[in-house]
């Protein structure tokens, strides 16, 4: 296009630099599926979890917990390097460290449950004490997309949280084996079970903390309701414990979502992994599975269940 | 297409009708929607985004069937509701652009079509400050910057002047003719102002208690110009039927006559009529937003 002043003299105007105001624009672009808006909010969730898109403040808890979880498996592994580096005798004394695949979920347990109930809050509460939901469920999303997806940030950011200790433990203790290959035979059998317990430990305790905060838009009762029902039954469980095993009440640890996937995790990384402990169960091993994926479904049932029926 | 079409649409909360019946159609435009409060707008602009259940009856926006397709009708619509509902811990480029998302936008869209919404609205520098430091009139123009991020076909708008001042009001109400009347978005404003409805709408629906009262044009109600408040301290009701007798329409309302202002001979007749009874008189006054208590007689009468 040449000058436009002289071929088209009714565009001085514009050629003189003023300013126009576009006003408003339509919008004639692509538009996203209902699946990709979903998806969307989970990704908005999974960064919240962290404090990410929010001020500096609101980082410190989740990411010092996550920290914090992490640096077992970190020191485990930084301590068997430099064993194995002072000889094979040395090495040895590798095998009577206490942070392990099967021990890794108790050790992290309640840091787990103090991001429960730290993040809870924030994912499934503040939408409820600004007003926020009818912005939500009057777009291209359904009541139950939006519970699903806060759902599944909340699940994927304890994953993380859950299972990159896990793997750290396990990258380091391949790059210690003698050769790749032994390496994975001796490791590989322990990523079933760990896997599968960070599923139950993301389900539970994630699935928990949402069934609550979604049930107030009070961040303080969330946290308050979040712990009372995580940290304080294992304590009453153990102050009962040995105390009239016989009958129902063996059943009572089962009301106990952390007593459950304490037993879980003894369970499944005996039956995959063949190691042995010294916990001795009430119940037999198949109660304390359906148990645990009954507080699946009931936490989130119930968390769909509030955002369906919410008044907005 | 209509956009709206509702057949016997019910809303009860428990004992509580708070819409009753309601059958009507309505086309494309700037549609008021005028009653008092607990009248039942809030409650039909829910209705019509799936936010609530209808009783009974049936309610469709674009042909699509609130109890059915929601999600698709939140792709088509934008809300801008009554009350807070603002986060004010992000800014307002953060959340229109989330909501756009939410909308089905990209995210480049979104960002993009963020940035020029709230330059539609007139949000420049302070859209990247958090929102709990806004005054209402800026936090307002981000709740329609908001419904209109991702370029919807119809806009429902709840009381959008809402805790503004007589500016931010005027503001408001040019920003909604603007967005309706040169960019084809089709608009409902529910508000219990009526002069709101008159300055911007061209068709109006009046709604009482959950009934319908009237749904019609704006000219319809604007032919009369309005309503003349007249005080006399004697002699109201030989006044009232004086008038009545000169072919206007006249309601009592406590100490004063509304009377249907048809055109300028309205206030020639008033004024003969006060002279030829002798009454002495208080008060003449232009009350256009009594223009409802007029209609709201009809309503009952029809």
């Amino acid at each position: 296009m040449t000058g436009p002043a002289d071929t088209q003299p009714t565009l001085a105007t514009s050629a003189g630099g003023s300013i126009y105001d576009l006003g408003y624009q339509g919008y004639h672009g692509s538009r996203v599926p209902r699946s990709g808006v979903v998806m969307a909010l989970l990704w908005q969730t999974l960064r919240a979890c962290y404090g990410i898109g929010r001020g500096a403040r609101a980082k410190i808890v989740p990411l010092s917990l996550a920290v914090i979880a992490l640096l077992p498996a970190i020191v485990a592994v930084g301590i068997a390097l430099l064993l194995a580096q002072a000889g094979p005798a040395a090495a040895r004394f590798e095998g009577f460290s206490p942070i392990r695949y099967s021990t890794y979920a108790d050790i992290i347990a309640v840091f787990v449950m103090l991001f429960c109930a730290a993040q809870a809050p924030e994912l499934f509460g503040r939408d409820q004490r600004f007003g926020v939901l009818p912005l939500y469920f009057s777009r291209a999303l359904a009541r139950t997309d939006y519970a699903l997806a806060r759902i599944g940030g909340l699940v994927a950011g304890l994953s993380l949280m859950v299972l990159i200790p896990q793997v750290v433990l396990f990258v380091g203790r391949l790059l210690m084996a003698p050769d790749p290959v032994t390496g994975w035979e001796v490791e590989s059998p322990f990523l079933l079970p760990a896997l599968l317990q960070a599923a139950l430990t993301v389900g539970i305790l994630g699935g928990v903390a949402a069934a609550i905060a979604s049930h107030t838009p009070r961040r303080a009762y969330a946290t308050a309701g979040i712990i009372a029902v995580l940290i304080i039954p294992p304590v009453i469980v153990q102050l009962f414990a040995g105390v009239g095993r016989s009958g129902l009440d063996r059943y009572a640890a089962l009301a106990s979502p952390a007593d459950v996937l304490e037993q879980t995790n003894d369970i499944l990384f005996r039956a995959l992994a063949g190691t042995s402990s010294g916990t001795s169960r009430d119940l037999p091993d198949a109660v304390y599975l359906v148990a645990a994926v009954a507080w699946i479904v009931l936490t989130f049932g119930l968390t769909v269940r509030r955002y369906r029926r919410i008044a907005v | 297409m209509p956009l709206v079409a509702l057949g016997s649409l019910t809303r009860r909360y428990g004992d509580v009708v708070a819409l009753d019946d309601l059958t009507l159609e309505l086309e494309p435009g700037i549609i008021g929607l005028v009653g008092a409060n607990g009248a039942g707008k809030s409650t039909l602009i829910k209705i019509l985004l799936g936010l609530l259940e209808p009783t009974s009856g049936q309610a469709q926006v674009m042909d699509l069937d609130v109890r059915t397709r929601g999600h698709e009708i939140g792709r088509v619509v934008g809300y801008m509701p009554e009350h807070d509902c603002l986060p004010p811990d992000l800014s307002a480029t953060d959340l229109v652009s989330h909501l756009g998302q939410m909308s089905g936008l990209p995210r480049g869209a979104a960002r993009e079509r963020t940035a020029e919404v709230l330059r539609h609205v007139g949000m420049y520098e302070e859209r990247y400050r958090p929102i709990g430091t806004y005054s209402t009139g800026m936090k307002q123009r981000v709740k329609l910057a908001q419904a209109l991020v991702h370029d919807p076909r119809l806009l429902l708008l709840d009381e959008p002047t809402n805790g503004l001042d007589p500016a931010g009001r005027d503001e408001m109400l040019e920003l909604v003719l603007r967005t309706g009347t040169e960019f084809g978005i089709a608009v409902i404003l529910a508000s219990h102002l009526l002069g709101e409805i008159e300055r911007v709408c061209d068709f109006l629906v009046a709604l009482d208690a959950g009934h319908l009262l009237r749904a019609a044009p704006l000219r319809s109600f604007t032919e009369r110009t309005g309503v003349l408040a007249v005080e006399v301290e004697e002699g109201r009701e030989a006044l009232a039927a004086a008038l009545a007798a000169r072919g206007l329409t006249v309601v009592p309302d406590e100490q004063l006559l509304l009377v249907a202002v048809d055109d300028q001979g309205t206030y020639d007749l008033v004024r003969d009529a006060v002279v030829e009874l002798d009454l002495p008189l208080v008060r003449l006054e232009a009350r256009r937003h009594r223009l409802e208590d007029l209609f709201r007689d009809e309503g009952r009468a029809a």
